[in-house]
């Protein structure tokens, strides 16, 4: 059977990871693979940890969410502690390293653990608002189910219309892309 | 005016979406509906793309107005329909229960949620017996249960079909990881692919002198006696029974040697498809049936489907309402033991099946 790609991505409300998963679900649907995204939602929804469940697949997806993913990415407190349930012994499981006190609530039962500085970098090298950009990057490094042209592609789809108003907008996006494929790359190599 | 769709196209968008897109693919008139997650994007859909078609949308004080809205939407000969869940489908069955007297064609797309009562917003399959047998009737009605999002556009646009053509009360029975889940599919003009739509005509109102320029349009839902009652009841189930053979409509695959037959509808189908698949893989002798229609329910295709088995394995996001529907078609046809993988309210992965499966094979 074809490998499914399992990726949890949960934060706080704002923070756009349902953005991130619309964006790399649309990418994968328009290079002609099998995606499938379903935010959580319920009375929670406003407040609370919003989390997005993504598959991408060469063939067609099962069930809409999973038990166990294989990246696992949690961007504040309260979604490490909420996401610790969907990591197994192969997940990779990143969270932001502005975290504080993480270590505490960290899952043990991961493959890999790693923390990257996206809030950061962000916040002093490009800008808050793209931080959800640079998650995008990571997840596509750790992932490699799409490359980071093909994510553009799907940025440009997206926010072309900003970026024709505002150019620097797209080098920026851009920026926050490939500044996010790098520091999970750097995880990854262990550096 | 340009069609909605011209020729086909892949789409990645969410069942609620597909559901507005299937509805003005099928050139339905009007939309009445109250807000109800996990529905209310079908609405939001349809009064964004509907008034490009001069398509109309109705939002109404509540459930039981939305659906008798809809009732009077049919009568004038509109192709309408209406969306809901939860306690939105318990309110609507009042007025199904008349269009069921009164064989109005009403189709109405049911996104289920949790319950009892308000319960949850997200998910379940715990509107089976509400949507198939709902109502102070006989369930004289049409109940096609959805697994993907092509399911989602074919089967809204078939009900519109159905519905007029056979003169039941139809339903798309979807649930609110279908409503909200993004996958792709292929959205088409029906035309395109054959699919022609059966026309509409009012039930009230039509032109000449009844009896004498034509039939009378006999609509009642009340009467005095209990003989005349009996005697329709007793005709509409004759009908029903006529028309079932044609309606019915199933899944299966890999059950002509399965020792261990699993029957899943709905979304929970997918999760049953993979787990076969991979125990298929691993030698284990197991089928996969699935019932499109869950009203009329595809009896003797189960009965064939399950011939060599030794144990069937109901699998559903609900405490065995699937389990009534097939003990009550198998009554006579079967004695085999059946195992219940129920999970009320929640989602059912391929996993949790094998694993199920392995442990009822080891015994």
């Amino acid at each position: 059977m074809a490998k499914v790609v399992k990726i949890a991505l949960a934060g706080e409300g704002g923070q756009g990871v349902q953005s991130v998963a619309q964006i790399m679900t649309n990418a994968a649907n328009d290079e002609g693979k099998e995606a499938l995204y379903i935010p959580n939602f319920g009375v929670e929804q406003r407040g609370g940890v919003s989390i997005a469940f993504c598959q991408i697949s060469d063939e067609r997806i099962g069930a809409p969410k999973f038990e166990i993913g294989d990246i696992v990415i949690a961007l504040s407190d309260r979604a490490v502690v909420r996401t610790q349930q969907y990591v197994g012994p192969k997940t990779i499981f990143i969270y932001d390293a502005s975290i504080e006190q993480a270590e505490e609530y960290l899952p043990t039962n991961g493959a890999k653990v790693l923390a990257i500085p996206a809030l950061k970098i962000s916040k002093e090298e490009l800008h808050p608002r793209v931080f959800n950009v640079m998650i995008l990057g990571a997840a596509l490094q750790a992932t490699g189910v799409l490359t980071l042209d093909q994510a553009k592609k799907a940025l440009e789809k997206k926010l072309g219309y900003k970026f024709e108003q505002n150019p620097k907008l797209r080098e920026l996006n851009h920026k926050a892309l490939e500044r996010g494929a790098q520091l999970m790359q750097e995880q990854l190599a262990g550096k | 005016m340009a069609k909605p769709i011209e020729g086909e196209k892949r789409a990645f968008m969410t069942g609620n979406e597909v559901v507005a897109w299937a509805a003005l693919a099928a050139q339905a008139d009007i939309m009445y509906g109250y807000p109800i997650t996990p529905q209310n994007e079908i609405m939001h859909y349809w009064t964004r793309l509907g008034p490009k078609f001069e398509k109309k949308f109705l939002q109404t004080e509540d459930e039981i107005s939305a659906g008798f809205t809809t009732v009077g939407g049919v009568l004038s000969g509109a192709r309408a329909f209406t969306a809901t869940g939860g306690p939105g489908n318990i309110l609507m069955q009042e007025s199904i229960s008349m269009a069921e007297m009164m064989r109005i064609p009403t189709v109405m797309v049911i996104q289920q949620r949790g319950g009892p009562s308000t319960a949850t917003v997200i998910y379940s399959q715990q509107e089976v017996m509400l949507t198939t047998h709902g109502g102070n009737g006989e369930g004289h009605r049409i109940v096609y249960s959805t697994a993907t999002h092509q399911d989602l556009f074919d089967y809204t646009i078939k009900a519109f079909n159905t519905a007029w053509k056979y003169r039941f009360p139809t339903f798309v029975l979807g649930d609110g990881y279908q409503a909200k889940m993004r996958e792709s599919l292929t959205i088409y003009d029906p035309e395109m692919r054959g699919v022609k739509m059966v026309p509409t005509v009012p039930l009230l109102g039509q032109e000449g002198m009844p009896g004498v320029d034509r039939e009378p349009s006999l609509l009642r839902n009340t009467f005095n006696t209990e003989e005349e009652l009996y005697a329709i009841i007793k005709d509409y189930q004759q009908e029903y029974d006529r028309i079932a053979p044609e309606l019915v409509e199933h899944e299966q695959f890999a059950c002509e040697d399965a020792e261990i037959v699993i029957i899943s509808h709905g979304v929970v189908s997918r999760s049953s498809k993979m787990a076969v698949h991979e125990l298929r893989a691993e030698g284990i002798k197991v089928g996969y049936f699935r019932p499109i229609t869950l009203r009329p329910f595809p009896a003797d295709d189960l009965s064939g489907a399950i011939a060599k088995a030794k144990l069937l394995l109901v699998v559903e996001s609900a405490e065995g309402q699937l389990v009534k529907l097939v003990r009550q078609n198998l009554y006579g046809h079967s004695i085999l033991p059946i195992e219940g993988l129920l999970k009320p309210g929640v989602g059912v992965t391929s996993e949790e099946i094998v694993d199920k499966v392995k442990a009822l094979a080891a015994h």
